[in-house]
């Protein structure tokens, strides 16, 4: 029988608090000398990566193969080494894990690689600025890195896809940091990376825009650790007075010196944080584990040990074991605190006399009836909570068991729970060695550690696990087949090309068939393709390609395998312009000018799109290529449009004239276009007019740019009436339109003799109303009245109306002898003054 | 009372609601703005600040460490703080006026931070002039996903300006593809399409993408199953189909309002005297004027004041907006009435209790009598506008070309408005019009009429009557068609009658009962609302439903609504339809795990559903408001319109012309 769970725990404060110490593996012999590398792990049961210190000595001869080669060396939970790389470039400066498990190397040039657990890798660089100057010291938290260069300025890069790195506040430093630390943006209110420096007595904290000075005396700090929720801060003197304070600097929450503890011999290697109140203080061989109110655990161990924070806890690695030290989470002290009355407690109890057969079963299930429901989910709970599948089943089979009792029970969280255990206990297993608890597994989500798996190719177990929780397939099939066109290499390159294809078809066919079976239709086989063609199997990439069926996702591979046209199809059928533009402006840069446009050209009806947007591309940008496009392809109106929309841009007279010139030579090319050609032929001939006007006015007054009715209004109003009819000849503007121009510009210029005189010179074609009503708009009834007396009589009363004549009005009523219209007249007559005049006509009529 | 009619929804009807993109539109621009850290200058597209507006207000920009706000103009930056972000358009236009003042920065040795947000996406055009440029090394580009912004309650506009032309004069698609983005977030948020019908080339463009994205991805099929019925289909109609609608004057209040004092982005310009209510009492939030670099137009005969048109703030709009602007005085005497009573009822407070409840109504009714004394002003606005003898004129024009009425005497009296000096908006959409209700226009005639315009407004308006005529467009045609340009005409002749367009009026019937969605042109229906009624109420193209409800009504003294009949697609219209020119679109989208027997669907359901129209390439609020009436006959649908932005005759002609009305952004409410 396994041992109790309880017997693994230690009390702490009074007795109120457990911490267990839990042996994950039994690394014995498997780990070199922790105290010769320097290590970094990764969180959530990742591995550990090493790299020799060069700093210290290490004897000869040893268990140590290749000292002399700069190594990395990756070893998992359970003490098995995964990789192990040597490093050709340059002075590492510091290594640290992201969150999808890849290890980021950073050297002194700012260079650093992403490796993943194969061994491939991807390369970023910090910027050529920070190459010049070098990195002294960076820190890699899971989704960013700071750096501190040469000048001791801080640089940062946020995500791992080779973002641009951006220059925090410069703290102004003279020498590197006695220690320092980074609070990553999620933990932060301000969601941007903090930079906690320990500069001589005080910490600095620095972001992207200023640098504060949290004015400590206490200073210089050795150590520097923020907590997971980045709430508090543990800091560690020179004389091992350890301190915690929150992170805004304005609560100190704990003290204690590590220099009482017994045990303590030489410096403190490691602060790290086990959980939100807790801090583990590790020594060589020995760790000690202080609590919030300065009471403390004793770990001893047989040899150097390294720990790495867990959300939840703190991993140990030592020679001999992987221990995860941990608070008990409040379920399961609820169910096996010694003692413990709890319902989960009397639950479990009741469960153990029940497979006694003993009755008290009965007696203690009555006792916590009420309590039934939660103390079934405790037991659940705590179940997902202990290591141990003994106890797991122990623990669930009391929550069956309650479960029994009660009327209504839900009963996914216990089916989820089941599968969850599962899932963790094979993970667990020490060929696999993924120590994840149930907390992380929560934190990081199943997706999380289904792409692990893939990532240490494990695709059989990611399938099955991610098949068993209805997750998606394509995440792992994706990772298997880009392993397999990888791994499926012909082995000898010089192997007849007949095979080749063979081979091609087959691992095409393989790859093809298992996603049809496994996958849905959503599985895209591009990012396949573009592995296969990476590896330089281009037959393998085409053949993958043809069962992808989005296009975007085609286009880009196919324009580096140089498939122009069929890219360029797909792109347009794909709809999305963008797509169409990344296509059109790959190929214009890599192709001669005159096959680009006849690729376009050639494509006709399908290729439209392409072509109507390059024209908007080119219009805006580059207008030498679009008259070129339009040349070869004889497009006379577009040409001809083109640079009409030039000449309106121009300022210069002349040269305005010569591109409407151009415009209009375009136009008579084309033989359908000859209504354009003239009225270009007249607006060549209106701007030399105009050029003309304006030298006779000496500039004094702009007609460039005017309209044909402008230019008469504009002579009008500026009294070159001669002129004004000389237009209206050359240009044929007819007489109703050039009587509304005089009308309107004599008008504005209150020229009433000019006015008079004009309707006098002929007979109106427009006759005589709109004179009235334009005056009387503008306001000046009394000229307009002038006008009424020729329009046609039956509109004459409204019409003197309107210019406020109600006298003349009436009048006129009378002399037509039209009475009724009289009496509608007298209805709107605004007041009695006119009502009396308008009577006084009505008699008079008799 | 129409307010009743709207207001009267029951509970189980309930529409979509759509403030949950607004919401989204907030979020999402906060956290843009907050992934900058400190103070920083905002740089915005000027084109984007009405659509913000939408959505936002500065107070939030300022919250959120918005120090100083600039509009994207040609010229040198100045900015206070170290970070400086870009709101805008991804067009080569704003990109080649940031990498200017990049670049002048960089001259004189500036240092700052910037922050590139490209509204919706970023393109690929973009960054690729930044790279030409020299700059892209200096700035963080990404994103700012602004899809469907709410207009009103049963109104979603992605406030794409111009998109007509980019359509259909340009060829340039993108905006296809961004509705298409926008309409699967869309059914992120509220459901899938079942079943996708639709009219026009490019709406078949845009429900074949909708297609293929459903039949590939069902990625979130769980989610979307737990609102499945909602909506029960997408109509796509392309503005293409039918482009006689915007041609006309739109006669309803907001229509009438956007045609000749104009609405942008929901915004309208009034006299700050009629804006501001006398007394400091409820205020209308009034968008502060942004800090600019261009120069406040102080010159101004009178201070303008944007006022924000929502039924939020102002409840009577709700009840007047989608009437026939000749009713429009009749409601306000009413509504002016019903208030003067509501006053009254101060003076039959005899006991405690009845002041308190007059005090605790006397909020609303202040509310009500400021948006009263609003409406009346802007009527008093309008009135002298409609009376304007261009505005009649044109009216008339209208009219008889779509009866088609002596078309030769139509065209003469265009050529007069052209003499007697009509704007050039005015004239094109009558020509317009001309050539598609009869076909073309006589080559000699059309030929002469464009040389008067050519004289008239000027020679560089050249380009734009080449658009008109090109086969995109084909809005402005010789006849006959010259060999070259080929493809079937326009049947408005047919359609006239298959679809029972013009109706006789009598006026008064038609301030009593609002006849039919004709009331929207006082007699004419819209084509497009028309085509809607063809899926969605098979019964409103044949007869009109508010006349059989007038005989039930004297039947049995009750009115019943009829419960809307499923959607079935075209069915019963598939030969009218085939006319049109332009693709016909009817997808079945079958959903991806859901088995449901076919019959199930065709059952009528006791629930309400939605049917999303998406009006691509613009609409008009006639067009609104007459979907608007077609909603309230029929029990059991609800319509939600989306479009591209709304439209009217002059801003579709303006912007093919190039001029937009100038001065509008300068003073955004934002």
């Amino acid at each position: 029988m396994t041992a109790h769970p309880t017997a693994s725990w230690s009390a702490m404060q009074d007795g109120n608090v457990f911490y267990r110490r839990q042996q994950l593996y039994s690394t014995s012999g498997k780990l070199p000398n922790l105290n010769e590398y320097i290590v970094a792990g990764c969180k959530y049961g990742g591995p550990l990566a090493m790299m020799r210190d060069t700093t210290k000595v290490i004897s000869i001869g040893g268990t140590n193969p290749a000292l002399n080669k700069a190594q990395i060396q990756i070893y998992s939970p359970a003490g098995d080494g995964m990789l192990l790389f040597s490093w050709d470039n340059g002075k590492i400066v510091r290594f640290g894990w992201t969150d999808d498990e890849r290890l980021v190397i950073l050297n002194e040039e700012g260079v650093y690689r992403l490796y993943d657990l194969q061994g491939d890798y991807q390369q970023y660089s910090l910027g050529s600025e920070a190459g010049e100057l070098g990195i002294v010291d960076a820190c890699i938290y899971e989704s960013g890195l700071v750096a501190i260069t040469g000048s001791l300025t801080l640089l940062e890069v946020k995500g791992w896809e080779g973002a641009r790195p951006l220059s925090l506040a410069n703290p102004g430093l003279t020498s590197p940091p006695h220690a320092w630390a980074v609070i990553p943006p999620d933990l932060n209110i301000s969601r941007h990376v903090e930079v906690l420096l320990s500069v001589e007595a005080t910490i600095y904290s620095v972001d992207n825009l200023e640098v504060v000075d949290q004015r400590l005396s206490r200073g210089p700090f050795t150590h520097l650790s923020p907590s997971p929720n980045g709430k508090s801060l543990a800091l560690l003197t020179f004389s091992g007075l350890l301190l915690v304070v929150s992170t805004d600097f304005q609560r100190s929450m704990a003290e204690f010196d590590t220099s009482t503890a017994q045990h303590a011999d030489g410096s403190v290697r490691q602060i790290v944080w086990c959980g939100n109140d807790a801090i583990l203080v590790t020594w060589d061989a020995f760790a000690l584990l202080v609590g919030p109110f300065g009471d403390t655990l004793e770990y001893f161990y047989s040899g150097p040990i390294f720990a790495v924070t867990e959300p939840d806890g703190v991993r140990l690695m030592s020679p001999e074991v992987c221990d995860l030290v941990q608070k008990v989470p409040a379920s399961t002290v609820s169910v096996f605190r010694p003692g413990s009355t709890s319902p989960s407690a009397m639950l479990y109890d009741a469960w153990e006399s029940f497979s006694q057969r003993s009755p008290k079963a009965d007696e203690s299930i009555r006792s916590i009836r009420p309590e039934l429901a939660s103390a079934v989910n405790e037991c659940i709970d705590a179940a997902g909570h202990e290591w141990e599948p003994y106890w797991q089943r122990r623990l669930m089979n009391a929550a069956k068991f309650g479960r029994g009792f009660l009327d209504l029970f839900n009963p996914s969280d216990f089916v989820t729970m089941g599968q969850t255990l599962k899932v963790l206990n094979s993970v667990r297993f020490y060929e696999i060695s993924v120590p994840l608890t149930y907390t992380q597994y929560l934190h990081a989500s199943p997706s999380h550690l289904v792409a692990r798996l893939t990532a240490r190719n494990l695709h059989l177990l990611a399938h099955r696990i991610s098949t068993y929780l209805s997750l998606k397939p394509d995440a792992v099939l994706k990772h298997w087949a880009s392993a397999k066109v990888l791994h499926s290499r012909p082995s000898g390159s010089g192997t007849a090309t007949v095979t080749d294809a063979s081979a091609d078809d087959e691992v095409c066919q393989l790859i093809v068939d298992k996603f049809r079976k496994l996958g849905g239709p959503e599985v895209s086989f591009a990012d396949i393709a573009k592995r296969a063609w990476e590896a330089g199997r281009t037959g393998l990439a085409t053949k993958l390609l043809d069962h992808e069926s989005r296009a975007s996702d085609q286009v880009p591979l196919l324009l580096t395998m140089k498939e122009d046209r069929l890219a360029l199809i797909k792109a347009v059928d794909s709809g999305d312009t963008d797509l169409v533009y990344h296509v059109l402006l790959h190929l214009y840069n890599r192709l001669p000018l005159g096959t680009f446009f006849r690729l376009i050209e050639d494509g006709g009806e399908r290729l439209t799109l392409a072509s109507r947007l390059l024209q908007v591309y080119a219009r805006e940008q580059n207008r030498e290529m679009l008259r070129d496009f339009y040349y070869s392809d004889d497009r006379r109106v577009e040409s001809a449009v083109l640079s009409l929309e030039e000449s309106t841009q121009i300022l210069d007279p002349a040269s305005k004239i010569n591109a409407v010139k151009a415009a209009q030579k375009f136009f008579s090319e084309d033989k359908d276009r000859a209504f354009e050609a003239k009225m270009m032929d007249e607006s060549v001939r209106l701007l030399n007019l105009q050029m003309q006007l304006e030298q006779e006015t000496d500039g004094k007054i702009t007609f460039s740019g005017l309209s044909v009715n402008d230019t008469i209004h504009t002579c009008l109003v500026n009294g070159m009436a001669k002129r004004a009819d000389k237009v209206k000849s050359d240009f044929k503007v007819p007489d109703k339109r050039f009587w509304y121009l005089k009308l309107y510009a004599l008008t504005s210029t209150r020229d009433f003799e000019g006015l008079e005189a004009f309707t006098k010179s002929k007979r109106s074609p427009i006759g005589y109303e709109p004179f009235v009503n334009h005056l009387v708009e503008k306001g000046f009834s009394k000229e307009a009245a002038t006008y009424v007396s020729r329009c046609d009589s039956p509109r004459r009363p409204d019409l003197y109306v309107k210019c406020g004549e109600w006298r003349k009005a009436g009048e006129e009523c009378k002399t037509r002898g039209d009475k009724a219209k009289l009496m509608e007249l007298r209805k709107k007559a605004p007041n009695s003054l006119i009502e009396r005049e308008l009577d006084q006509i009505a008699t008079s009529m008799r | 009372m129409a307010s009743d009619d709207q207001s009267s929804v029951p509970a189980n009807e309930s529409a979509l609601d759509v403030s949950l993109l607004k919401d989204v539109a907030k979020s999402a621009l906060v956290d843009a703005l907050n992934s900058v850290n400190g103070a920083k200058t905002l740089v915005l597209d000027a084109s984007l600040s009405g659509p913000l507006g939408l959505v936002t207000e500065v107070s939030l920009l300022k919250h959120h460490g918005v120090d100083k706000m600039f509009w994207l103009e040609p010229g040198p930056l100045t900015s206070t703080t170290s970070n400086v972000v870009y709101l805008c358009r991804p067009t080569i236009k704003n990109v080649k006026i940031i990498a200017d003042q990049i670049k002048r920065h960089a001259r004189e040795s500036l240092k700052h931070a910037y922050t590139v947000f490209f509204v919706p996406r970023v393109s690929t055009l973009v960054t690729r002039i930044l790279e030409e440029e020299g700059v892209l090394g200096d700035v963080v580009v990404s994103t700012y996903n602004l899809q469907f912004i709410p207009l009103a309650d049963d109104v979603v506009s992605l406030e794409r300006d111009n998109t007509f032309k980019e359509l259909w004069v340009d060829g340039d698609e993108t905006v296809i593809f961004d509705s298409f983005q926008a309409l699967v977030s869309f059914q992120k948020y509220y459901g899938s399409f079942p079943r996708i019908v639709g009219k026009g080339d490019s709406a078949a463009r845009l429900a074949t993408l909708l297609h293929r994205q459903g039949s590939t991805d069902s990625s979130s099929s769980e989610a979307r199953l737990a609102n499945e019925q909602t909506i029960d289909s997408l109509i796509i109609i392309d503005r293409r189909v039918d482009m006689i609608t915007p041609l006309l004057t739109q006669l309803t209040y907001e229509g009438l309002v956007d045609e000749l004092i104009g609405i942008k982005n929901s915004h309208v310009e009034l006299p700050a005297s009629l804006v501001n209510p006398p007394a400091a009492s409820t205020q209308v939030a009034p968008p502060s004027a942004p800090t600019s670099t261009a120069p406040v137009a102080g010159l101004r005969k009178e201070a303008k004041k944007k006022y924000h048109l929502t039924t939020t703030t102002d409840p009577l709009l709700a009840e007047i907006r989608d009437l026939n602007f000749s009713s429009v005085g009749k409601k306000l005497n009413q509504v002016a009435h019903r208030l003067d009573e509501d006053y009254k009822a101060r003076l039959q407070a005899k006991t405690v209790a009845q002041l308190r409840d007059f005090v605790g109504k006397l909020g609303g009714l202040q509310t009500e009598h400021q948006s009263l004394r609003l409406h009346t002003g802007l009527s008093e606005l309008v009135v002298p506008l409609t009376k304007t003898e261009e505005f009649n004129k044109s009216l008339e024009i209208q009219q008889n070309l779509l009866a088609s009425y002596n078309v030769s005497v139509q065209l003469t009296a265009i050529e007069d408005m052209i003499a007697q000096g009509a704007e050039m908006q005015t004239v094109l959409r009558l020509l317009c019009l001309a050539s598609i209700t009869a076909g073309g226009i006589k080559a000699k005639t059309l030929e002469n009429v464009k040389r008067e315009v050519l004289q008239a407004y000027g020679y560089n308006y050249l380009p734009m009557l080449l658009s008109l005529a090109a086969p995109s467009l084909s809005m402005l045609l010789p006849n006959p068609l010259p060999s070259t340009v080929t493809g079937p005409k326009y049947p408005f002749v047919l359609l006239r009658k298959s679809l029972r367009l013009l109706i006789d009026d009598n006026p008064e019937a038609l301030d009593e009962v609002e006849n039919d969605i004709s009331f929207v042109y006082s007699g004419y229906a819209p084509i497009s609302v028309r085509l809607v009624q063809c899926i969605a109420q098979k019964g409103g193209v044949l007869s009109n439903p508010a006349e059989r409800d007038k005989q039930d009504q004297d039947g049995k003294g009750k009115t019943t609504k009829v419960q809307a009949h499923p959607i079935v697609g075209w069915k019963g219209f598939e030969d009218v339809i085939s006319t049109i020119p332009g693709e016909t679109v009817d997808i079945v989208q079958k959903p991806a795990n859901a088995v449901i027997s076919p019959m199930a669907s065709l059952l009528p359901r006791e629930q309400a559903t939605t049917t999303v129209v998406f009006f691509l390439g613009g609409c008009t609020y006639t067009e609104i408001a007459a979907l608007r009436w077609v909603a309230r006959q029929n029990r059991g649908r609800k319509f939600l319109i989306a479009t591209t932005s709304i439209v009217s005759g002059a801003s579709i002609i303006e912007g093919i012309a190039g001029v937009g009305k100038a001065g509008g952004p300068k003073d955004a409410g934002i």
